[in-house]
């Protein structure tokens, strides 16, 4: 199986602190992976440093996506390249309209994947179609981007970019927290949709709860700042039962 | 003429000097008083007003030609009105004009009146809506001229005023006197682009509001030179003026407003906003006084300003004021000056949204909340180009952000 993301040795500290200290992790090709973790144990930081968030400065170490270290490239880089990532907390822009945000993401990533740019009407369209799918309130779509949504509209706002930027490889921080079960239900729909034997899923989690929903195929146990077990899904079962401590440091 | 020579003057060698009639005596003796301001007037010390009064000036004469009455549009052309326009539930004349803000904090307001022989009076005496086009071409020149509008009671009014020419080195000093009587509602709308090349603008202005009358100020600054905005405003029993401001600064210009809002009924309301995006090394202007007189109780007074500084030389001069003498009432103000939120910006990136294009939608978004404040979406969508074009250079508004039109072909295609 390829790998279409490979973690190599990676360093990285959000200010003085060091959270991750020698992380490997290797995504196969349309598989999903799930990294669960205590409070604390890198797991943000992790999804950060994969999509070049400004608060995570690497220190050592290779993120390997298509065959080249991304370490160095602007975050719209790796966006456009197909690397998403769904926030655990998305931010609210005021004055920036929901759709039209979208469309010009879509269409960024159209032009570099040598696809014809949506019209307005074309964009709307489809757009319309995925936010029914859902179960977003329509109004949503001329609404503020993520101003004043719920958590789960928020959520759901995520997961409708996701559907709309066709990436590679999601990430889903912290996707279920937050959402009521029909929530979770309509979310969870939205992400097992988009599974298409290619793209790669990277969930990240406390609780096993999405688990039921999105199944993965890898489970990566990250206890400050390194992977120290992987396994198959079998693995949620013994995190329930036993919980993190039971699996040692490096 | 040089302005500051004036402050040698008494308010009887004033009305001499400046060959104004003995009715404008008031304004005279406030002028002695206040004097033509200087380098360190409180209300001119973030404005570089010095090189304005030294100079020696060429007193522009105001032609006094019978006007056109064509169109919808009021055309003020090097403060002459050239056009009163075919406006129903309008007048339009140039007369003498004497109901003077004895109040008023500024000494070049008194000096404007004293200046200008006539002033342009528009009377609306019906519900209307109308523009305001002040056009200037003389170059090198003094420009002075004053504008009053009326809004009779329990009449509702919309101006919308835009400003054209290219009076290089020339110093506009003008500005309104507004009365909105008893139960009238005025919104008034201001755009102005100031190129680098252009005129300095001064404008002083009063704005009287009377008992239960509105008064709705939305004012767009987009300047690449120095210019002010002086304002005072009375408010009556159970008066409201909601004010906003939207100012973007580029190059080295100093551009703002200093203003301040008197409540003198009880029960009035008062709303200030001002948001400020200054590039490069410029500086914005925010200096602005709420006063609540003893006669205003159950007032609501509420005053913000936000500024964005775009280049580490940009400088905001933000001086929120709340003065009060009653106990019972509801206010608020606050100022805040920052960059870019860092947050925002990410999360547009990291959808593939290029760092430029990000930083341009931030921009407009923060202006947005002001240019929401026209209701009138034409002139919505006017003033979000002109912003655009100011920014960005000619850069196309796409019609998705502002209007549904495209929802409507959506809905005709699945039809």
């Amino acid at each position: 199986m390829s790998k279409v993301l490979e973690i190599k040795d990676l360093k990285a500290k959000i200010g003085d602190k060091n959270i991750l200290k020698g992380l490997n992790l290797a995504l196969e090709e349309g598989k999903v992976h799930a990294i669960m973790g205590p409070n604390g144990a890198g797991k943000s930081t992790l999804s950060k440093a994969i999509v070049g968030h400004y608060d995570v400065e690497v220190t050592d170490g290779e993120i390997i996506y298509n065959g080249k270290n991304i370490v160095e490239e602007e975050p719209e880089e790796r966006a456009l390249d197909g690397i998403f990532l769904s926030f655990q907390n998305p931010v609210e822009v005021p004055g920036v309209n929901n759709a039209y945000f979208l469309r010009t993401a879509v269409n960024e990533r159209r032009k570099k994947l040598g696809k014809a740019e949506l019209n307005a009407a074309e964009f709307l369209r489809e757009m319309k179609a995925l936010v029914s799918e859902l179960g977003m309130k329509p109004e949503l779509i001329n609404r503020s981007l993520n101003e004043g949504f719920s958590g789960g509209e928020k959520k759901r706002n995520e997961i409708l970019q996701m559907m709309m930027l066709e990436p590679n490889v999601v990430i889903l921080d912290e996707i279920d927290s937050g959402l009521d079960i029909d929530a979770l239900r309509a979310v969870s729909e939205g992400i097992n949709k988009m599974k298409d034997g290619k793209r790669s899923f990277l969930v990240i989690t406390h609780y096993s709860r999405i688990l039921d929903y999105i199944k993965p195929d890898h489970i990566h146990v990250l206890k400050d700042g390194q992977i120290v077990h992987t396994g198959g899904p079998e693995l949620v079962e013994q995190l329930e039962e036993e919980g993190y401590s039971s699996f040692e440091e490096k | 003429m040089k302005l500051d020579i004036l402050n040698a003057l008494d308010s009887d060698s004033l009305l001499k000097e400046l060959k104004s009639s003995s009715s404008k005596s008031v304004a005279a003796s406030a002028l002695a008083k206040l004097k033509v301001p200087n380098k360190k007037t409180e209300k001119y010390r973030y404005f570089d007003i010095a090189p304005l009064v030294t100079k020696d000036w060429q007193v522009a004469d105001i032609a006094e030609a019978e006007p056109k009455s064509e169109g919808k549009k009021i055309v003020i052309q090097d403060g002459a009105l050239v056009n009163s326009g075919d406006i129903e539930g309008l007048s339009v004349e140039l007369v003498e004009f004497n109901d003077i803000d004895s109040e008023h904090f500024d000494g070049l307001y008194f000096l404007s009146h004293l200046m200008a022989k006539k002033a342009i009076v528009i009377r609306c005496s019906k519900d209307s809506s109308f523009e305001i086009e002040h056009n200037f071409s003389k170059e090198e020149s003094l420009i002075n001229y004053r504008v009053v509008i009326l809004v009779d009671a329990n009449t509702h009014v919309q101006a919308y005023e835009s400003f054209s020419g290219d009076a290089k080195e020339s110093f506009i000093l003008s500005g309104y006197d507004i009365f909105v009587s008893r139960d009238a509602s005025l919104k008034f709308i201001k755009s102005h682009t100031l190129k680098q090349t252009q005129y300095t603008p001064i404008f002083t202005s009063r704005y009287k509001v009377d008992s239960s009358a509105t008064m709705k100020l939305s004012s767009f600054d987009f300047a690449f030179a120095n210019g002010l905005n002086i304002i005072r405003v009375e408010l009556k029993e159970s008066a409201n003026i909601d004010a906003s401001h939207l100012l973007f600064v580029s190059n080295s210009a100093k551009y703002g407003i200093v203003s301040e809002i008197v409540h003198e009924g009880k029960s009035s309301i008062s709303s200030q906003k001002a948001k400020s995006i200054l590039d490069g090394g410029a500086r914005g202007i925010f200096d602005a006084l709420i006063r609540v007189q003893h006669s205003a109780k159950w007032t609501k007074a509420h005053q913000n300003s936000k500024a964005i500084l775009l280049e580490s030389g940009a400088y905001m001069a933000s001086k929120p004021q709340l003065e009060i003498y009653i106990d019972d009432l509801e206010a608020s103000h606050g100022s805040t000056t920052g960059q870019l939120d860092e947050q925002q910006l990410f999360y547009l990136r990291s959808r593939g949204i290029k760092e430029s294009d990000a930083r341009k939608m931030l921009i407009l978004a923060f202006a947005h909340e002001i240019v929401a404040t026209v209701d009138d979406e034409y002139l919505a969508n006017k003033i979000y180009a002109e912003f655009e074009r100011a920014y960005y250079g000619n850069y196309e508004l796409d019609c998705i952000k502002t209007c549904d039109g495209c929802e409507e072909l959506v809905l005709k295609d699945e039809q």
